[in-house]
C-alpha cells in the first residue's frame, strides 16, 4: 500500500524550496523576460529532477533522459562547445577592428573573475583553489565558459554556478548602471568620442578567427575548445561562401543547443546539491564578480584618460562594456550616455568593447583552466 | 618561473588564487596585445 504513495512520501521540504525555485525562475522568464530561453528551461529542470523518485534522473539502475542528455551535453562539455560556435556566428568584430584600443576593456574587465576567485578561498567561505576558480568564473559573464571550467573543476557546484552566471547576465541593465555611476562624475559621462567609419579589409575580416585561435593555442593550449569554437562560428560568418551555414549556426543551433543546455542544467539543481549555504554564498559572489568587473573596466578607462589629451579621452562608461554580456552591456551604456546627455552616441565604441570581453572572457576562462592544475594538481 | 610554482603548491588556497590571480591578468592582457597588434597592424597594411 506504501508504494501506492510513495510518491508524496518520498519528498520533503527541500524539494519543496526546489520546486519554488523552479517556479521563480519561470517567472522571472515568463514575466520579467530575463534571459527566458535559458531561466526557462532551467526552472522547468529543477522542478523535474526534484519530483518524487527523480525518475528524469536515473530509476532502477537505468539513466533518465536527463542523465543522458547531461553525460552527453555537459560532463562532456559539448553543449558550451556547440553554443560557441553559434555566438561566434552571431560577433561582427567590425566595430572593434575601427577601434582596436578597446581591445584592453575586454581585458581590463575581466578583474572580477580574479577578485571573486581570491574572495572565495577566504574565511568564512574557505572554497578550495579549484571551487573559487569556479565561482570567479561567474564574472566572465558568459554562461559557456562558467559551465566549461566549472564542469572541469567543481562539477558539484554546476547547478549554483550556472543559474548565477545567467541571471546576473539577465540583471545587467540593474546591476552596472550605478556602479558606473558611483565611479564616474557627470562630465566624465558627457564625454562624446568620434568613430571614423573606415573600411576593414575583408581579409582581416577573414585570418582574424584563424590567427587568433593560433595565438590561443600556442598562450593557452587549453584554452582552444573554447576559443577555436568561437572562432570557428566566427570564420563561418566571415568567409561569405557559407552563408546558409552561417544562418543554421546563429539560429537552430543556438536554438536547439540552448534549449537542451538549459533543461539539463536546470536537471543539476537537485535539492541535496543546491539546497545549502553553500549555493547563497556562491549567488552572493557572482553578484560581486559582476560588480567588481564593471568596476574595473570604468577604473582602466579612467587611467587611461590621464594620458590622452583633452579631445581623445575617452567616455570611462565604456569601461563597463568589457565584460562579455554582449550586446546587453554595450546597450545599457549607450542608454546611459543618452540620458545624461541627449545625442550623445558611444554606441559602436561601446561595441567594439563589448566583443573584446568576449574575447577577454574565454582567454580568462583558458588562463584559469592552464594555471589552476599547476597549483592544485 | 618553477620555483614559483613549487613555491605556490604548498601555500594556502588564498594565496595560490592571488597567484592565479597575477598570472591570468598579465596572460589576459598579454594575449589581447597580440590581438590588438593583429588587428592594428592588419588595418594599417590594408590602408596601403
Amino acid at each position: 500500500m506504501s508504494d501506492v504513495f510513495i510518491g508524496f512520501s518520498s519528498v520533503g521540504w527541500r524539494e519543496a524550496v526546489m520546486y519554488l525555485v523552479g517556479f521563480a525562475l519561470i517567472w522571472l522568464a515568463i514575466k520579467k523576460e530575463y534571459e527566458p530561453m535559458l531561466l526557462l528551461p532551467i526552472g522547468f529542470g529543477a522542478i523535474l529532477v526534484n519530483l518524487p523518485l527523480s525518475v528524469v534522473w536515473e530509476h532502477e539502475g537505468a539513466a533518465g533522459f536527463l542523465k543522458v542528455l547531461y553525460d552527453g551535453g555537459i560532463a562532456n562539455e559539448l553543449f558550451p562547445v556547440l553554443i560557441f560556435i553559434a555566438v561566434g556566428a552571431m560577433i561582427d568584430f567590425g566595430p572593434l577592428f575601427k577601434n582596436p584600443f578597446m581591445i584592453f576593456f575586454g581585458a581590463a574587465a575581466q578583474l572580477g573573475i580574479f577578485a571573486t576567485m581570491i574572495i572565495a578561498t577566504l574565511p568564512p567561505f574557505n572554497f578550495s583553489l579549484k571551487e573559487a576558480a569556479s565561482i570567479g568564473i561567474i564574472g566572465a559573464a558568459d554562461g559557456p565558459t562558467a559551465i566549461y571550467v566549472a564542469n572541469k573543476f567543481a562539477r558539484d557546484l554546476l547547478g549554483p554556478i550556472s543559474v548565477a552566471a545567467y541571471s546576473y547576465m539577465a540583471l545587467v541593465p540593474m546591476i552596472q548602471p550605478p556602479v558606473i555611476r558611483l565611479l564616474t562624475t557627470q562630465r566624465e559621462r558627457r564625454i562624446h568620442m568620434t568613430y571614423h567609419d573606415a573600411d576593414v579589409p575583408r581579409w582581416l575580416k577573414v585570418s582574424f578567427p584563424v590567427v587568433v585561435t593560433v595565438i590561443a593555442g600556442f598562450v593557452a593550449p587549453i584554452s582552444v575548445p573554447l576559443v577555436g569554437s568561437l572562432m570557428f562560428g566566427n570564420l563561418i560568418r566571415e568567409s561569405g561562401v557559407l552563408e546558409r551555414l552561417s544562418k543554421t549556426a546563429q539560429n537552430e543551433l543556438a536554438y536547439l543547443v540552448t534549449l537542451l543546455l538549459g533543461i539539463t542544467i536546470g536537471s543539476s539543481m537537485s535539492a541535496e546539491k543546491f539546497l545549502n549555504i553553500r549555493t547563497l554564498s556562491i549567488l552572493a559572489m557572482g553578484l560581486v564578480a559582476f560588480v567588481v568587473d564593471t568596476a574595473g573596466g570604468v577604473l582602466f578607462a579612467k587611467l587611461v584618460n590621464v594620458f590622452l589629451p583633452e579631445d581623445r579621452k575617452i567616455n570611462p562608461m565604456i569601461g563597463g562594456c568589457g565584460i562579455s554580456a554582449f550586446p546587453m552591456s554595450a546597450r545599457v551604456v549607450q542608454k546611459m550616455a543618452a540620458a545624461e546627455e541627449r545625442g550623445n552616441i558611444i554606441l559602436m565604441h561601446a561595441i567594439g568593447a563589448n566583443v573584446s570581453g568576449q574575447l577577454g572572457s574565454i582567454i580568462a576562462g583558458g588562463m584559469i583552466l592552464a594555471l589552476v592544475p599547476l597549483l592544485a594538481g | 618561473m618553477q620555483a614559483i610554482i613549487e613555491a605556490l603548491k604548498d601555500s594556502s588556497p588564498a594565496v595560490q588564487a592571488l597567484g592565479v590571480s597575477v598570472g591570468g591578468i598579465i596572460g589576459v592582457f598579454t594575449t589581447l596585445a597580440a590581438f590588438f597588434l593583429l588587428i592594428w597592424g592588419g588595418t594599417r597594411i590594408g590602408r596601403r
